[in-house]
């Protein structure tokens, strides 16, 4: 296939898949709570209607960098599509975008000029110093398997079997990671209600529908890693499979846990990182 | 046409231009990149930014006089 398709095509479906388990999210999340919900297509359908809604950029924005880093969102996860299902490349560049996914929370907030948004700037801050160690995990596996590289990793646990049997901690490290990036998850401080929408408050209409549009291909890209990095090489079905029932457990504990005060989250992450990293060494060394 | 739209067209069409280039002429893997990264995001925010909704000239009359209460 010629590599633009290729990589067109692998957007489109991240973009896709990751909306629709957004959508299957909040539908379990309802029905656990006794609510009927929102058909599972309405994250997908909220994503294209913010396109042909009216739009207004605040007078408080930081023109042109409150519009530039809604494309900065976009450019770090179709690089990550690039890096993990086209290319199969290097961890460490996964690890490197997800730091500057942090930083565009950052800078989302502080450009828009609401208050709101600048608490979650803040608290982009602080998350990241929990978030960044949960995902530095990644290091655990070059200790065990030598290599960096996502093709390389599937190879290796088609020869010794899957990772996750192996280092659980680390697994575990990287799930409690993809479920603070999850809407309405316990440790998503920085979009948490009690802020309104944090950062994105004052991103609106179209710049909302764009922000979806990356935070879709985030969430497929997130649970790709994880099934690739910890389960090794998996059909596109059990690909499918693996992401609606990550998708599904996080949907349950967002329903029956509330978001967590920010000292409380960063602290419970700090605490997983801590726990995960000393036992994953620990059973390294055994 | 505002300055906005008339921007917004030119990159739509230009991010479309260099998508169409790669899909057609396949040039080598770093050019293609190179495209992916910033034609990609770019098309879809200037489709955006060309397809959004435009309020009357008369409710941006009424908007303009609502008091900004600052924060």
């Amino acid at each position: 296939m010629n590599l633009m398709s290729n990589i067109l095509l692998n957007v489109t479906i991240a973009f896709l898949v990751g909306s629709l388990l957004f959508g299957l999210q909040r539908k379990i999340m309802a029905r656990i709570q006794g609510r009927p919900g929102p058909p599972i297509i309405q994250h997908l359908l909220h994503t294209l209607k913010f396109f042909i809604k009216e739009s207004a950029f605040p007078v408080t924005a930081a023109m042109p960098f409150y519009i530039a880093i809604t494309a900065m969102l976009c450019v770090i996860w179709v690089a990550a599509v690039i890096v993990g299902p086209v290319t199969g490349g290097s961890l460490l560049l996964i690890f490197g975008i997800y730091a500057i996914q942090k930083i565009v929370e950052h800078n989302a907030g502080s450009s828009s000029g609401s208050p709101y948004g600048k608490l979650s700037c803040v608290r982009a801050v602080y998350s990241a110093a929990a978030e960044v160690p949960l995902f530095a995990v990644l290091i655990i596996i070059y200790f065990k398997t030598g290599t960096m590289n996502i093709t390389s990793l599937i190879n290796y646990q088609s020869v010794h079997g899957p990772l996750i049997l192996a280092l659980p901690l680390a697994a575990l490290m990287f799930f409690i990671l993809i479920m603070s990036k999850s809407p309405y998850s316990p440790f998503a401080i920085t979009k948490g209600k009690d802020i309104v929408s944090g950062y994105e408050t004052e991103h609106f209409g179209l710049l909302r529908g764009y922000l979806m549009i990356s935070e879709s291909i985030a969430w497929y890209m997130l649970l790709w890693i994880f099934l690739t990095v910890f389960l090794g090489p998996l059909s596109i079905f059990a690909y499918l499979i693996g992401m609606v029932i990550i998708s599904s457990v996080i949907a349950f504990i967002n329903a029956t846990t509330p978001l967590l005060n920010p000292n409380h989250s960063v602290m419970i992450q700090v605490t997983f990182a801590f726990i995960g990293i000393v036992g994953s060494f620990a059973l390294l060394m055994i | 046409m505002d300055k906005l739209k008339t921007t917004s067209w030119i990159i739509l069409i230009a991010s479309f231009g260099s998508i169409l280039y790669a899909l057609i002429f396949n040039p080598i893997s770093w050019i293609v990149y190179a495209i992916s990264l910033v034609s990609i995001p770019l098309f879809i925010l200037s489709l955006g930014l060309v397809a959004m909704a435009k309020g009357s000239k008369d409710e941006e009359e009424e908007k303009r006089r609502e008091p900004f209460i600052g924060y």
